[in-house]
């Protein structure tokens, strides 16, 4: 089988030739280019991220869920904001963590922004209807559709995305989805440098849904506390100033910490170290 | 769709570009927009008394880096809306933070055809003096001040360290002087005069120094 | 409005010798045989009011809500026929969305009208269509403060401080004028909302109706369109009723000179 997706459902060139871009002018790529390119790619549109944000950490606990995300923009290796919000809040209780582009990151902001908008029309005069309406499953759908369908017009939010809060029952949501589209739970998640720093420290307190009943809220926030400081120490594009949000179930509220600093780190050893192995003064 | 196709890529890696410092800085009457003049095509200075500081509205005004070419057609579109935005809206001026979005939008929707990095900054009697950046990628951020071009990387310390809110007039000039004269001194893509638009409720004022009136601020 | 069309009534697109527009006179008289609406434009806020006609008993209380949200800071109420209200309210969350979409921030309340009025007024222009056989009030708060319009089947629109439309506009008006609208706050234009809608009931009668209250302020609702909250509305019904018993006794003969 070929496994260039561009070459399925064609006829195969060994059999009818290769396929002449000339009729219907079938092409949107420039002639000169395709002499100098032999696929016949669609042409792309965001292919890499400039302002970036790094991870997005979440964890549920037994009534709720914490995540956190931290405040630097960067560009490149350059901090150039350290005060970006990648936390929202959509709707009454729902929080979408966002990592990658943040140009993007804004795009997304304004789609849920519009899907707000759009859910509060018909809420009625019930109080909490918005909050009855508009619930982290839809939000997770909702995004789930729009970044599959941007990624099969090549042309990528590039992001990725934790999605937490509460789903019709009020029952803890907690589900991810990035740039190709693929969505997934867990009851622990990370994006970027989280996934490969903080979700084996994460899993060691909850590895199942099963152990989640296990964990408290204090322990929680402590162990997401623990992972941002871990990140700061070893992601070389992370900020010791974040912004962390939870959420519990039993009274479906959230707390949202804004300029959360790391704290308790330990850097005192550096006094011995000396040297690189010979011993030296 | 079968129009005259260009490979406008080579012309893309010659364009003139604003290797630039810029900056934009808000203060307790209003807000100082501040620019280096050199303009270069690779190492050759294509023009060193450049004016990279472009009015959009009375006092909404912008800086721009990246490619000459792109920043000055975005410019001149975002003025277009600002007009049309006061002749919809019974000739209500519209605040800098649209000014800000409709840069941010265009920016944005078309980040793979544009180099342009642009600060955004403003003065209307409700807000006071506002800033905003519109980095490369087409996101929209709001500050107290913003640096930013090649240049603006060797002074984030600087400036972080020497800002304060509240300025007076004659410490905000100071302070994007000494800013600007030292991105000037390390970065060779920018350099010539340095130029100020000052934006306060009595009105909009240029300053112009020469480099030997900011070498040794 | 004696003479008839005789001709002149069949397209939109034709005046009359005499000037006129027959079938943007025939909307008007959709809208004056529905149920009354009303909004007041106080000092920080906006209260808009329904008597929301109950045409079957088989239709849930309190649902089929008649007043609409435009944008977060923007209500809406009309008189006339329902579907074609629907249809503006429809054309209004378009254009505030287009408008946010482009700058970012939430629609004027002018600017909006600009755009509702212009749109009503194309439907007098063409014998493809009809005119909206509505009145709507809109009403919201922007960076100026706020702000309430009246959009009639023509397209004309003008800035109230208060407005009413409907079965009961002349009896709603005339209590209207006498409230003192300058100086209102948002929390005391809801029982007086209330009340005139219960006054202007006494023209339509025989009709089982329903109070619908809605409210935007800077103070009470953190400039967001809402449905007064319950307590409230409880309160603004029973001061209504009591208000209304009243009149009923004092003040019934003036009644009657204002019917038309």
């Amino acid at each position: 089988m070929n496994h260039n997706p561009f070459h399925w459902g064609r006829p195969s060139d060994s059999t009818y030739g290769p396929y002449n871009q000339q009729i219907a002018h079938a092409s949107n790529v420039n002639p000169m280019a395709r002499q100098q390119q032999q696929s016949d790619f669609p042409t792309m549109h965001t292919q890499r991220p400039m302002m970036t944000g790094t991870s997005v950490l979440a964890i549920k606990y037994q009534d709720g869920i914490v995540i956190a995300a931290d405040n630097m923009g960067s560009y490149g290796s350059l901090m150039k904001l350290d005060n970006v919000e990648r936390l929202l809040k959509v709707g009454q209780d729902t929080i979408v963590g966002i990592s990658g582009d943040l140009s993007d990151l804004q795009a997304i902001q304004r789609i849920l922004n519009d899907l707000e908008i759009d859910e509060s029309y018909d809420a009625g005069d019930d109080e909490d209807a918005l909050a009855a309406g508009l619930k982290a499953n839809h939000v997770h759908e909702y995004l789930t559709r729009i970044m599959y369908n941007r990624r099969s017009k090549m042309d990528p939010l590039w992001n990725a995305c934790i999605v937490a809060g509460f789903d019709d029952e009020g029952k803890s949501f907690l589900k991810y989805v990035d740039l190709l589209g693929v969505a997934f739970a867990s009851p622990t998640l990370a994006t970027g440098f989280g996934a490969h720093l903080a979700i084996p420290l994460l899993r060691q307190r909850v590895d199942s849904e099963a152990d989640v009943k296990k964990l408290t809220k204090a322990d929680a926030i402590q162990l997401i506390k623990d992972c941002m400081k871990v990140l700061f120490y070893r992601d070389a594009r992370s900020l010791d100033k974040y912004s962390m949000a939870v959420l519990s179930e039993s009274d479906q509220k959230v707390e949202f910490h804004k300029d959360v600093k790391v704290e308790d780190m330990k850097w005192a050893f550096a006094k011995g170290i000396k040297g690189y192995g010979m011993p030296q003064l | 769709m079968d129009a005259i196709n260009v490979d406008i890529n080579h012309l893309k890696k010659g364009e003139v570009s604003l290797g630039t410092s810029i900056m934009a800085v808000t203060f307790k009457d209003g807000v100082i927009l501040g620019a280096d003049s050199r303009t270069t095509t690779g190492t050759y200075i294509a023009n060193r008394v450049t004016d990279k500081l472009t009015q959009i509205q009375d006092k909404i005004w912008c800086c721009r880096s990246g490619s000459a070419a792109d920043t000055q057609a975005v410019a001149d579109i975002v003025k277009y809306h600002l007009q049309m935005y006061k002749a919809n809206n019974n000739g209500k001026s519209p605040s800098t933070k649209i000014a800000a979005s409709i840069f941010q939008e265009l920016c944005y929707n078309n980040k793979d055809n544009l180099s342009a990095g642009i600060i955004c900054a403003g003065y209307d009697e409700k807000n006071g003096g506002e800033v905003y950046t519109i980095p490369l990628g087409g996101s929209l951020h709001q500050h107290e001040y913003a640096i930013s071009g090649s240049g603006s990387v060797f002074i984030y310390g600087y400036c972080k360290k020497n800002y304060k809110p509240n300025m007076t007039k004659d410490e905000t000039v100071n302070f994007i002087k000494t800013s600007l004269s030292q991105a000037i001194k390390w970065d060779g893509s920018s350099g010539g005069v340095i130029r100020m638009i000052v934006l306060t409720k009595s009105g909009i004022e240029r300053l112009l120094f020469l480099p030997d009136e900011y070498v040794n601020a | 409005m004696t003479s008839i069309g005789t001709g002149y009534d069949l397209s939109n697109s034709i005046f009359s010798p005499d000037g006129r527009n027959f079938q943007v006179e025939y909307a008007s008289k959709a809208v004056e045989n529905a149920g009354t609406s009303l909004g007041i434009r106080t000092k920080d806020g906006i209260v808009l009011a329904t008597e929301k006609i109950i045409t079957s008993k088989l239709l849930v209380p309190n649902k089929n809500k008649r007043i609409q949200t435009i944008d977060r800071h923007v209500g809406v109420v009309y008189s006339g026929l329902i579907p074609d209200g629907r249809h503006f309210v429809n054309r209004g969350r378009d254009e505030a969305e287009s408008f946010r979409s482009l700058y970012k921030e939430p629609i004027g309340i002018p600017g909006l009208l600009d755009r509702l009025g212009y749109y009503v007024q194309a439907y007098t222009c063409y014998n493809s269509v009809r005119p909206f056989g509505i009145n709507a009030i809109v009403g919201g708060i922007d960076d100026d403060g706020p702000h309430l319009y009246m959009v009639e089947p023509s397209g004309v629109y003008w800035g109230y401080y208060a407005a009413a439309a409907g079965k009961g506009r002349q009896t709603a008006k005339a209590e209207l004028e006498k409230l003192d609208l300058t100086t209102i706050s948002t929390r005391d234009a809801v029982k007086e909302a209330a009340r005139i809608i219960y006054l202007a009931h006494e023209d339509n009668k025989d009709k089982e109706f329903e109070l619908e209250l809605t409210w935007i302020s800077k103070e009470e609702t953190n400039g967001l369109h809402k449905f007064v909250p319950k307590d409230l509305l409880e309160e603004a019904i029973k001061y209504a009723e009591e208000e209304g018993d009243d009149d009923g006794s004092s003040d019934s003969s003036s009644d009657e000179e204002m019917d038309d």
